[in-house]
């Protein structure tokens, strides 16, 4: 199976690791992500704004140009997945067709099919399934207590996403269970991770992250695994010394299908994530 | 009581009655009487042109008009009417049939026509309030009389099917609606059959500690019914049983009871309890909500009426292992029975009232509440529990994680209820003031406590209710207005995040305990139930009764009654109410020798019919079967409804509807 695969910018910059670890396994699981030719910035946030409709064009002209590959635009980022999935269900509301008419007669080429915007996640889950990923893990995460952390842009506007229960999603947790972790349910699954907020407010975005990896570790959790490059980056880089490590959800992957550690790019981490992972045994 | 059910005056029993001439072969003489309503017709219908018109079609021997017809002279114009003008049929023309309807065939009925010669044309409801234009409305008004005289020209003289009633009631459920239900029909001196799925009666009030607004003890006022209830001559408890399956018609129903098995003889079984006591098999005790555990023989409460107590036989560890028996053992009258069966029973009955209360709503639904991942997060019930003497802590306030008497404590309001997102959308009315008073009684219990209240709305409308708000307040309980939009663990605290919305701030709350007061939802098992009996409910799974204000304990169904939470949120006070009202109906209906059901059912010419079975695949009811041997088509009159999905089924014509042939709607057509 060949997916149209859309990576964003940060993908190929901060989160490379979230980017090469998935490339990689989806291979060791049975499929392949065929990068667009060509793509452009999603626009990093959904513009709301009623007459800003420039604001969409960017995630609304990679839909378009999605459509000539296939019906399905596969990617990884929570944020460029929140914009291109509510960019693509603007383009197909029959209540803004004005806009969509707007929209194809600026980008001059036609939408060729309405293309459905999937998660990575939501190709293990539903296209590949559970038991085909197990069977493929060579290395379980045995004993591995795990804290999956969504932050906001993955589950919500659930009308929209319509990803996962946006209050206690689970579909992290299912895969970290399948390979081998033990999944730890907490508090702040999809609380705020303090986003933006670590340009100007570093205090601010500070305090949030704490709360959510306090409250990981008070349930247990020996690591966190996010989806989100600016999550992983909040929590990552402003924990306090000691704190415990944020992985992108692919690394884990990457080490239970039997990636060698060179392959994880565990270098995207801070502190010491290789020794936590050998004083694990995973390693 | 329907009109159909009212025996007639003069003449005695029906059927007997020889004053009807049949008036098939005459010419039909029609009357037709036009209503004002006051302005409610007469405002937008012009009722002078319209009678002109009405009087000149054919047939028509009488065409008047009435300020009120529905007024006494207005049925003494319509008598006058029938013998003066030799009428022998009536089409009256007013509000909707529902309203008015028995009024009229009644008065017919006394000027010695038969009633169901009477028809009526709803030119109010279907004509007056929806149309604006007079002269659009007027010509309405007219087709929709000719409608209805080209039906009464068709409708043959019946007389209403008469059944025997059998003056047994069953009542399903017996918490406190059921018992009062059961015991006020058994006390006026019917037998009763009361049916209980738990093991002992008493339902959600016994897990109660004390009630609004007095604060008595809720086990020191239900115990003495469930007393009464348990010995009561007149009174057939089940208890441990559920009803299976109920076939019949109103006035002679049978029900199919299953008897759980409870691996204990019950008249053996002399209640002393050593079993209970020597059994080492353990289990989570639903009746105190998870907060203790119970053996695995056991009786929900020391009360427990009747006072047997059952086996659970996922916790039995003989009955899952084969070894132990220690209560066969201990047993001094050798009651107990491993090898006991579910049993079924036959019980015939003439009324049936449902009293299956209620549950409280899976808080799965709001996970960010945290029920079941964080410890010290219980529902209203749970500290009902922690309150009550008999509960796991003997009433004394103990967090489930350490067993610590919490100092702050943090009760929730509309979890679940008034959420259209996480929830249910209607409001569960009782928890306003449980949750004041559940925190009065923990201020009572730990004196340097801290009680706090999130709430959107406080509702008090009840006697006395505002009023212990006030108490709550008054001894220091501190209400905050607002949502709460997460429950969450910190260390050995329960943190609640909620908003202030009168002082415009985010709240946060460090809670030793928080106590949600969990939504009410109708209980799964009378929902089956219900279904199974084809009962209406609402779009929540709440009974729904025949009027929401004229007839609130009866159903659309006959013979079927409502009573409790069952048919939608209440306390104890109009929970009370509604079944000693549902048992009222009951003796009124067993005040009668015969009830009388509307003859305009289907009929079958067996002379036409196949046997093919259509009709009965098409009935909701059960009323039509076809009889094996001569493989046509019987309907049961005293089951049908009259709906007339069997005639539409049938497709050799053989079934039609009493009163609402083929013809007589071919006719009504050709003649709007």
């Amino acid at each position: 199976m060949t997916y149209a695969y859309y990576p964003g910018c940060t993908l190929y910059t901060k989160a490379r690791s979230l980017d090469l670890c998935a490339r990689r396994a989806a291979d060791r699981v049975g499929f392949s992500l065929e990068e667009m030719p060509s793509w452009v910035c999603c626009g990093a946030i959904f513009n709301t704004a009623q007459d800003d409709f420039a604001a969409r064009l960017g995630a609304q002209r990679n839909l378009v140009w999605a459509s000539r590959l296939g019906d399905r635009l596969v990617t990884l980022c929570a944020a460029c997945y929140n914009v291109l999935k509510r960019a693509g269900a603007r383009l197909s509301d029959p209540a803004h067709a004005e806009e969509r008419e707007r929209v194809l007669q600026f980008l001059d080429e036609p939408y060729e099919r309405e293309v459905r915007v999937l998660h990575y996640l939501e190709v293990l889950k539903n296209d590949i399934g559970w038991d085909a990923v197990r069977e493929k893990t060579v290395k379980p995460l045995a004993g591995l207590k795990v804290a999956s952390y969504y932050g906001c842009l993955m589950v919500r506007p659930a009308e929209v996403l319509d990803f996962d229960d946006p209050e206690d999603p689970q579909v992290m947790d299912d895969l970290m269970r399948t390979i081998g972790a033990e999944p730890v349910t907490f508090d702040f699954k999809a609380e705020c991770c303090g986003g933006y907020l670590v340009v100007n407010r570093r205090d601010a975005a500070r305090d949030a992250s704490a709360k959510v990896l306090d409250n990981a570790k008070s349930w247990g959790a020996e690591a966190v695994v996010t989806t989100c490059p600016l999550c992983q980056y909040n929590l990552d880089r402003l924990r306090k010394p000691g704190g415990i490590p944020v992985f992108y959800f692919t690394q884990l992957l990457g080490l239970a299908l039997g990636m060698p550690k060179e392959e994880l790019g565990l270098d995207v981490n801070s502190g010491d994530p290789a020794g936590f992972l050998e004083k694990k045994g995973l390693l | 009581m329907s009109e159909d059910q009212r025996p007639e005056r003069a003449g005695g029993a029906p059927g007997s009655g020889s004053r009807v001439p049949d008036p098939g072969p005459r010419p039909p003489r029609v009357g037709v009487f036009v209503c004002h309503c006051g302005i409610n017709i007469a405002g937008t219908v012009k009722v002078p042109e319209l009678v002109e018109r009405v009087a000149r079609i054919p047939g028509i021997a009488v065409a008047k008009d009435y300020q009120y017809c529905c007024s006494d002279p207005g049925q003494q114009m319509v008598r006058d009417a029938i013998k003066e003008h030799s009428l022998n049929r009536v089409v009256v023309a007013c509000c909707s049939p529902t309203l008015h309807e028995t009024t009229f065939r009644l008065a017919s009925e006394e000027a010695g026509l038969n009633r169901y010669l009477c028809e009526i044309a709803n030119i109010r409801e279907q004509c007056a309030w929806v149309t604006e234009d007079r002269d659009e409305a007027t010509d309405k008004a007219e087709s929709i009389i000719r409608m209805a005289i080209a039906r009464a020209v068709n409708d043959a003289p019946l007389e209403p099917v008469g059944v025997d009633v059998n003056k047994r009631a069953m009542v399903v459920g017996a918490g406190i609606a059921g018992i009062q239900a059961a015991l006020d029909i058994a006390n006026a001196g019917y037998e009763v059959v009361l049916v209980e799925k738990e093991p002992s009666i008493g339902g959600h009030m016994a897990q109660l500690s004390e009630t609004f607004p007095t604060l008595d003890c809720s086990q020191c006022i239900l115990t003495p019914r469930t007393v009464e209830a348990g010995r009561h001559p007149n009174i057939k408890l089940y208890s441990y049983s559920e009803v299976d399956a109920v076939s019949g018609y109103v006035g002679n129903f049978k029900a199919r009871i299953r008897q759980k098995p409870r691996y204990v003889d019950f008249d053996a079984c002399t209640g002393c309890g050593l079993c209970m006591e020597k059994c080492p098999g353990r289990a989570e005790s639903d009746f105190e909500r998870g907060l203790d555990k119970r053996k695995a023989i056991y009786r929900l409460l020391p009360q427990a009426v009747p006072n047997r107590p059952v086996i659970d036989p996922e916790a039995c560890i003989y009955l899952q292992k084969g070894k132990c028996g220690v209560c066969a053992k201990v047993c001094p009258t050798e009651a107990i029975r491993y090898d006991d069966e579910e049993k079924f029973v036959e019980e015939e009955v003439g009324a049936i009232v449902l009293a299956t209360g209620y549950e409280l709503i899976d808080p799965d639904k709001m996970p960010n509440y945290g029920v079941g991942r964080v410890p010290d997060v219980i529902d209203g019930l749970a500290f009902e529990r922690l309150l009550s003497a008999s509960g796991p802590t003997q009433g004394e306030v103990k967090r489930p994680s350490d067993g610590k008497a919490p100092k702050k404590v943090v009760f929730v309001q509309c979890a679940g209820s008034r959420d259209q997102e996480h929830g249910v959308p209607y409001c569960s009315k009782i928890c306003c003031m449980y949750t004041a008073k559940q925190a009065i009684l923990y201020k009572h219990r730990v004196h340097d406590g801290e009680a706090f209240v999130c709430y959107i709305d406080v509702r008090t409308p009840g006697k006395g209710f505002e009023e212990f708000y006030k108490r709550a307040t008054d001894e220091g309980v501190t209400y905050i207005r607002g949502k709460v939009s997460k429950i969450f663990r910190r260390g050995q605290k329960t943190v609640v995040w909620t908003t202030d919305t009168l002082a415009g701030k985010k709240v946060e709350l460090e809670a030793d305990l928080v106590v949600l007061a969990t939504a009410v939802v109708a209980n799964p098992d009378g929902v089956r139930l219900a279904k199974e009996l084809k009962l209406q409910l609402d779009e929540h799974g709440f009974q729904t009764e025949a009027h929401p204000k004229l007839r609130p304990v009866e159903t659309l169904t006959g013979g079927f009654f409502l009573a409790g939470v069952g048919q939608g949120p209440k306390d104890i006070p109009e929970t009370v109410a509604q079944a000693s009202a549902a048992a009222a109906k009951v003796m009124a209906m067993f005040g009668q020798d015969r009830l009388f059901h509307s003859p305009t059912t289907a009929s079958v010419d067996e002379e036409v019919c196949v046997g093919c079975g259509n009709c009965e695949q098409a009935c909701a009811y059960s009323a039509v079967e076809v009889d094996p041997k001569r493989r046509v088509a019987v309907v049961n009159v005293a089951l049908c409804e009259g709906c007339g999905a069997c005639a539409v089924a049938c497709p050799s014509g053989a079934m039609s509807h009493r009163n609402f042939s083929k013809k007589g709607v071919y006719e009504m057509v050709d003649r709007a």
